[in-house]
């Protein structure tokens, strides 16, 4: 047992932990509640990845196949853990399928709920068709056609309001879920490239594309795909008559409230806590934090520690994260579980 | 809704009727200022493109509302309507008649080019009032500038004639703008002319003045000319 690490979840965090121990000549258990690998880029099926511009079926597509054909890697599909007993160097879990697994570390590499739109009534979402959250116009550009759900015209604009379940007291969300802006402004890259006619306007507070990602994604919508920035932030969205969206609010920088025709809204959704969270919690007997995403251990010498020894977490379980670092993390979070399984071969040698 | 401080509202948001019943009420007077929305209710989508086209607007798509170029803005410093941020994102949105509100200043720009400097995303504000005073220009909001009517003055003589006789151009000028012929610098520089031009070249000054001679087989050039400058500023403004 000691020389296997437990992970719970298939998404690029957890496909990258699995590689990572696999790699040091360890075994894997991989647990994924749903029936295909991947996490929230497949699941969801977004189209071309930041910042690599890959579709994300095919980058995360390569992660998958990684990890099936490592012979070191049992996978659980369709499967949760439903009890977790022991100690460092020594768990036991039980699994949903009544299957028993015995491992010396564990990685909860659990991710990420997407907001429901729907808990934000005055913007539309479930009483208009054409209003879109990104998870949907990511799978419309992947499907290659921009046209409005009602009925089937191509859009002359499109708005896009970003922090949708993000940075909102008022739904009890204080957290910037930090890689949507730059999703933003791709998605407006992408949807002018399939439709020239179509103008994309985004509706912004502060535009929050960080590190490289200003010039590439901020910048070049901005400066190449004529991506017009408005800051205002959005109060409702409502029919027209004639068919098309009233998008209401106030633009800060003119003073002035703004009732403008849309055919297309696009809600740039949050990430909330996973919505398995509280069991997860009981199940591993792990904290959470304030907002509802894994506590953290202590941060500079417990590398992706949770509040339980022994078990570890990386990417969005963590709290909104993109996918580069959650690979990051995951390989950081495989290589600690490995690190511990060492150190306990040697004490016992 | 009707208001008691007027000073707040812009004059062209005040409706108000000499005579007016409402529902048999005589609400004559005062009584019935009302004031108009100020709420926007469409962008002009091919406003930004139209001044883009226009030399000195071509980077005025990249602005993102910083407000260096206002800030070290010399007109600024002397008047705070002067607010370059503010026009380039009405062009941006294309909220013309934000920009119509302030025919009367925004041509004021001098160039200093403080702006251009100063500009994070190498927007060069200052082409951008150029481009905004030439577009207001040509589109009749605002009067031709003197120097405009100049270059047309000088402009139509050389389609005519391949050359410009100076006298022309100057009383082209004076009368198209409004301006007595009898500059008290053009008296002085006269009678000077006249003391000291040697005869054989007065005679010739004065031939041209009245023969109005072209440039030696001028023939269709000027023709030529001049449609090519049309073509040019076509292809320019779409
Ligand atoms: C609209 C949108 C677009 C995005 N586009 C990009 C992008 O272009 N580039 C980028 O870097 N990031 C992007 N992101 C962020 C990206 O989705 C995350 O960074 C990434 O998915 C995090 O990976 P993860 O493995 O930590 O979590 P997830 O992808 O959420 O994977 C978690 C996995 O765990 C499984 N799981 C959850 N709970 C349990 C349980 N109790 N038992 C068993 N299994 C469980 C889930 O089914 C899932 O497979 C986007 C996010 C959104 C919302
Ligand atoms: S990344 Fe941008 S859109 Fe997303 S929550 Fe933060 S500020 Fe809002
Ligand atoms: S300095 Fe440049 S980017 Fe900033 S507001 Fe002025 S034009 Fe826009
Ligand atoms: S060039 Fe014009 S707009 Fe720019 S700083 Fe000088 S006066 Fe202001």
């Amino acid at each position: 047992m000691q020389d296997t690490v437990l992970i719970v979840g298939s998404g690029p965090s957890g496909l990258s932990a699995a590689a990572q121990v696999a790699g040091a000549g360890y075994k894997v258990v991989m647990v994924e509640k749903e029936e295909v690998l991947g996490g929230a880029p497949i699941l969801s099926g977004y189209a071309k990845l930041v910042p690599s511009g890959e579709w994300a079926k095919d980058a995360i597509g390569r992660m998958v196949k990684r990890v099936e054909d490592d012979k070191a890697v049992t996978i659980h599909k369709g499967t949760r853990v439903t009890k977790l007993d022991g100690e460092p160097g020594n768990f036991t879990a039980k699994l949903s399928n009544n299957k028993q697994v015995k491992a010396g570390a564990v990685v909860l590499a659990t991710g990420f709920t997407h907001f429901d739109s729907v808990n934000k009534p005055e913007w539309g979402f479930g009483t208009f068709p054409d209003v879109l959250t990104s998870t949907q116009m990511e799978q419309m550009v992947a499907s290659g056609k921009i046209a409005c759900p009602s009925d089937g015209r191509v859009p002359e604009r499109v708005a896009i309001l970003l922090c949708v379940g993000s940075r909102d007291r008022q739904i009890g969300r204080e957290w910037c879920s930090k890689i949507c802006c730059t999703v933003s402004a791709n998605l407006a890259i992408e949807i002018k490239e399939m439709s020239p006619e179509t103008d994309v306007f985004i509706y912004y507070m502060d535009i929050r594309t960080f590190g490289l990602y200003e010039d590439r994604f901020y910048w070049k919508s901005q400066e190449e795909f004529k991506t017009k920035f408005v800051k205002a932030r959005i109060a409702e969205v409502t029919a027209s008559g004639d068919g098309r969206l009233l998008v209401k609010g106030e633009d800060t920088l003119v003073k002035r409230p703004i009732v403008i025709p849309f055919d297309m809204v696009v809600h740039a959704i949050g990430m909330d806590p996973n919505q398995d969270n509280p069991e997860i919690s009981k199940v591993f007997g792990v904290e959470l934090e304030k907002h509802g995403f894994l506590q953290k251990g202590e941060q500079y010498t417990n590398t992706c520690g949770t509040s339980r020894p022994g078990v570890y977490s990386c990417g969005a379980a963590y709290g909104p994260e993109t996918i580069d670092d959650s690979i990051a993390q995951g390989a950081a979070a495989g290589g600690r579980a490995v690190m511990d399984l060492t150190a306990l071969v040697r004490k016992a040698g | 809704m009707a208001i008691h401080e007027k000073s707040l509202i812009e004059p062209e948001r005040l409706l108000h009727h000499d005579e007016l019943v409402v529902d048999g009420v005589d609400v004559s007077g005062h009584w019935n200022t009302m004031i108009t929305p100020r709420t926007l209710t469409d962008y002009d989508d091919d406003f930004e493109a139209k001044i883009q086209a226009i030399p000195g607007g071509e980077n005025v798509h990249r602005c993102w509302q910083c407000g260096s170029c206002t800030n070290s803005c010399t007109m600024y410093a002397q008047n705070v309507q002067f607010n370059p941020r503010y026009w380039i994102y009405a062009v941006r949105l294309g909220l013309k008649e934000e920009i119509i509100k302030d025919k009367d200043i925004v041509w004021q720009c001098v160039s200093c080019n403080k702006c251009t400097n100063i500009c994070p995303k190498d927007v060069r504000p200052e082409g951008v009032m150029k481009a905004l005073a030439h577009w207001m220009e040509e589109e009749g909001i605002t009067e031709k500038t003197p120097s405009t009517i100049f270059d047309e003055e000088f402009t139509e003589q050389i389609y005519a004639r391949g050359r410009i006789e100076d006298s022309h151009v100057l009383m082209g000028f004076y009368k198209k703008t409004g301006q007595s012929m009898f500059q008290n610098w053009l008296q002085v520089f006269g009678l000077r002319l006249a003391r000291h031009l040697p005869v054989s070249l007065g005679l010739k000054f004065g031939r041209n003045v009245l023969m109005k001679p072209r440039t030696k087989s001028w023939g269709r050039t000027g023709e030529v000319l001049q449609q090519y400058v049309r073509e040019q500023k076509e292809a320019a403004h779409g």
